[in-house]
């Protein structure tokens, strides 16, 4: 296992350092450049890529991009916060888009599992009825629309909470957003919680346990819901990474200063280092998410885990 | 727990509904109709309350009826601040939070002329060469530390200094034409030598290449504004990018700041030489990017003030709170006469900008107050030495700028049988915007209707791209705008010269570029009226010749509650001027 891990991770860096590559190319592909502003004549702007060193040739820049984030710089913003350090930048906002995203996660898996348990154990009754109606739509229609209704009808028409994110008061001002974002992951767990339950709740070792004597909590938890985690949790692992890098529109709804938003606003600005940084910021986590969830189907699965072992 | 599911249920569904049906709503009736003031501007209001309480804050001074409240403004903003460095900021919010806690040596007062803020006085040499302004000795930095000419000094230097790279150093070089700033910015000339020096700690002396009819107008652009030496070096690479690397000379402090957030604070300044006049105690900014929940923010009074876009307005239009406010932004067509050898042909040129029907553009698309405009320089920036605008006569070109669809049916047969085609296309570059895309799907339809034979082809591209290939010569008609970075129709008439680098058609003509250099460096330099005059001589050419196709004078429409006066708006330099804002309850 250790080696396998050591491995993995190493595979990762490499994987990372290729992003970074394509990062730097995709930038060069860009419409328009960070310094085109009408008001600009030539030697100025001339002056401005001497400054930032985007006059070097591409490989020149990529090399010394690779060398100052081993020390911990990102470089600084262009245009949407000239001159800050990206570092500075992110240190703010990364924070919130994660307890963000992090609640959304927490509220869509909970809700999500009871629903789709409540619609496998209740199969073919209302409430499973009920469940698949939910989830369709939460599926189905987009987190801005659950956002604006959120905002408009417990922001504005009562007044239960802000309509617009304040850091004098983040928890509250997390709830609208955070359910907003949590409907899909609800109703997709909610959908794979369904149809994984109910192939397990027919296997024939269920029917064995059950034949044993085991009943209730113990039956489904221990027995099913336990094999039925295993494709749940690779349908989750990738709506973490995205939850938690923040929600473009849901963050413009909501004011809400975090990363999502500054993303979007350095691609139509042409902010060079803002757009590498984060995206190698949304890589290096789904690429460790990618890795925790290997290590956890092991712990959930002794089938894989033993496999790993064995071929070793 | 099964119940609670249940209820969770009913509740998703039901706030679903609920949205579904609420949208739609518009916003309060009233029937004062016609209200849409071109001008809020009220300073009366910040005097009237000039009682003798020097010392509180809090408690409300009484005066005459209303009471001064000590409670914050809040203030919408649509994007976040890019930088509170005075010399890097490039953009109007930044302009604008940043004179709220600097002041320059001169400021605007409520019509937007040059009256003295730092500066207690100024002397103008008889070859108008060189300014000597007289700093205030009451003047402080919220450190301590008084204001001297040296900030100044300092802060110039920053401005033209390469290594900087300040996109607004133009400002100090073409526009100011400050001695020795060109050949500094160019890397010729140490920034020491700049012709900004501090006679003493009190007195700051500018000289001049050529007289600058507008230079006092100039002081307070932000890129002119002090910083001090000292404490900027304290800060090192970190200057202006929170609370405690701001220092205030200005109305407000900065007291909660992160870069490119979505929520500030001010709070008033007490040290402010001026403190007695500033009524609010604070100002609280909200970014908000997405325009209905900035007017729903409005209607429930969490906002003083915000940013209505075009497809709200008629929900708002009869509200009494409801304004449009000049912006100062030109918007037009620029032909490529140089590269594209059908817009080269003055007939179709002509034709193209007869067959514009520009109120119709104004009044049934954007709907946000903008005038329709008929000069190369638009309206309601630039007074003249009598002190109106330059622009008030619409009429001044109307024999070739006017819509007339026989004259440009005309025009087009006449120009496409000097061209001896019967057809034409044409492609329009468009920035990927709402509005702009708006405007040329309305052209096009007008373009196509009234001249037979032609066929427009709209290229949506994102600004950046649409900048680069106009500056590149990479177009044929390209829809552009401008905004004035001084209150001078040079801002305007300057661009068309030979070789400037935003005459994107590459027009040239001798004369015209006689007429602009005698009104920037030669004889009418000195002599205003005369200049003024002159600058109409330069503009017809560019009318006649039908260099651009003038569409409109942007407005924006606001909101603005009735329990606020005296917020100063200003199409050029600073749109929005608070410190003499009042707020009752």
């Amino acid at each position: 296992m250790g080696k396998y891990t050591l491995k993995r991770v190493i595979t990762a860096l490499f994987t990372l350092l290729a992003i970074l590559l394509v990062l730097f190319i995709l930038m060069q592909l860009m419409p328009g450049s960070p310094f085109n502003d009408e008001k600009l004549n030539a030697d100025q702007r001339a002056a401005l890529y001497t400054k930032y060193g985007l006059d070097q040739p591409v490989t020149v820049q990529f090399f010394k991009y690779v060398g100052n984030m081993l020390r911990g710089d990102l470089g600084v913003s262009y245009n949407i916060s000239k001159n800050t350090p990206i570092s500075q930048l992110i240190k703010t906002r990364l924070p919130i888009s994660i307890s963000i995203g992090g609640y959304a996660v927490l509220i869509g898996a909970v809700l999500g599992l009871l629903l789709g348990l409540v619609a496998a154990l209740k199969h073919n009754t209302i409430w499973d009825s009920l469940a698949t109606v939910i989830s369709v739509i939460g599926v189905s229609v987009p987190s801005y629309v659950f956002a604006l209704a959120l905002s408009y009808n417990f922001g504005f028409k009562l007044g239960w909470f802000p309509m617009l994110f304040s850091p004098n008061d983040i928890f509250k001002s997390s709830v609208l957003p955070s359910i907003s974002l949590s409907m899909f992951t609800m109703a997709s767990i909610a959908r794979f919680t369904r149809s994984e339950m109910l192939e397990v709740l027919g296997s024939d070792y269920m029917l064995l346990a059950e034949s044993k004597g085991i009943s209730g909590f113990a039956l489904i938890f221990r027995h099913a819901l336990r094999n039925a985690l295993i494709p749940i949790i690779t349908v989750l692992a990738p709506l973490i990474v995205d939850l938690m890098t923040g929600s473009l529109v849901v963050e413009k709804i909501f004011a809400i200063p975090g990363v999502g938003s500054l993303l979007v606003n350095a691609i139509q600005s042409n902010d060079y280092n803002v757009v590498i940084s984060l995206s190698f910021i949304y890589s290096a986590m789904y690429i460790i998410i990618m890795l925790v969830v290997d290590i956890l189907y092991g712990i959930i699965d002794p089938r894989i885990r033993l496999a790993k072992k064995g071929g070793d | 727990m099964k119940k609670a599911k249940a209820v969770v249920a009913v509740l998703m569904a039901s706030t679903m509904m609920l949205s579904m049906t609420g949208c739609g709503n518009s916003g309060a009736d009233s029937g004062n109709a016609g209200t849409a003031a071109d001008n809020a501007a009220d300073t009366s209001a910040a005097d009237n309350t000039a009682s003798a309480d020097t010392s509180a804050q809090a408690d409300g001074a009484e005066a005459s009826g209303a009471t001064a409240s000590s409670s914050d403004l809040n203030i919408m903003l649509e994007t976040p601040v890019e930088s509170l460095d005075p010399q890097q900021a490039t953009d109007g919010t930044s302009f604008e939070v940043i004179a709220d806690f600097t002041d320059g040596l001169m400021q605007m007062d409520a019509d937007g002329q040059a009256v003295e803020a730092i500066a207690e006085s100024y002397d103008v040499s008889e070859d108008g060469l060189t300014y000597t302004f007289h700093i205030r000795s009451d003047a402080v930095w919220s450190n301590g530390a008084p204001v001297t000419a040296n900030d100044f000094v300092f802060a110039w230097q920053r401005a033209v200094d390469p290594a900087v790279a300040s996109e607004y150093a133009y400002m100090l070089s073409d526009i100011g034409q400050i001695k020795n700033a060109a050949e500094i910015i160019a890397g010729e000339m140490d920034k020491s030598e700049l012709g900004a020096t501090a006679v003493d700690d009190s007195t700051l002396q500018v000289e001049l290449n050529v007289p600058v009819s507008y230079f006092l107008s100039l002081m307070y652009f932000p890129t002119f504004y002090p910083v001090n030496e000292e404490f900027f070096n304290s800060c090192a690479d970190t200057f202006a990018t929170s609370p405690d690397t701001l220092l205030s000379n200005g109305a407000f402090i900065m007291d909660s700041y992160e870069p490119a957030t979505t929520t500030f604070h001010l709070t008033k300044n007490a040290d402010y030489y001026n403190a007695d006049s500033v009524q609010l105690a604070g100002l609280n900014y909200q970014v908000i990017q997405d325009s209905q929940q900035a007017l729903m923010s409005y209607q429930t009074g969490a906002l003083d003030t915000t940013l209505v876009n075009g497809e709200q307005v008629d929900q708002v239009k009869d509200d009494p709170e409801f304004l449009t406010i000049g912006a100062g932004y030109l918007w037009y067509v620029s032909p490529n006469i140089a590269a594209v050898p059908e817009l080269a042909n003055l007939n179709v040129r002509m034709a193209l900008t007869t067959a514009i029907n520009r109120e119709a553009i104004t009044n049934d698309v954007l709907k946000d107050g903008s005038l329709p405009t008929y000069t190369a320089v638009p309206m309601q920036f630039a007074a003249g030495p009598d002190g109106s605008d330059y622009s008030a006569d619409q009429s001044r070109y109307s024999d070739v700028c006017v819509y007339d669809a026989a004259k440009a049916a005309e025009y087009w047969s006449a120009g496409l049988e000097e061209l001896g085609v019967s057809e034409l296309t044409v492609d329009i570059v468009v920035d990927a915007d709402d509005a702009p895309q708006k405007v040329a799907q309305v052209l096009k339809e007008q373009w196509e209707t009234t001249l037979p034979g032609l066929t427009v082809n709209l290229v949506v591209e994102p600004k950046k791209q649409r900048v680069e290939d106009m500056q590149s010569g990479n177009f044929q008609l390209g829809l552009t705008r401008w905004g004035p970075d001084y209150a001078d129709p040079m801002t305007y008439l300057g661009m068309w010269i030979t070789d400037n680098s935003n005459n994107y058609g590459l027009w040239s003509n001798a004369d015209y570029d006689a007429i602009i250099d005698e009104c920037t460096t030669g004889d009418l330099c000195t002599d205003a009226e005369g200049r003024w005059a002159r600058l109409y001589d330069a503009e017809k050419i560019v009318m006649d010749e039908a260099v651009i196709f003038p569409l409109y004078t942007q407005c924006n429409a606001e909101m603005l509650s009735s329990k606020v006066t005296g917020i100063e708006f200003h199409p050029v330099a600073l749109n929005r001027v608070y410190k003499n804002a009042v707020k009752t309850e």
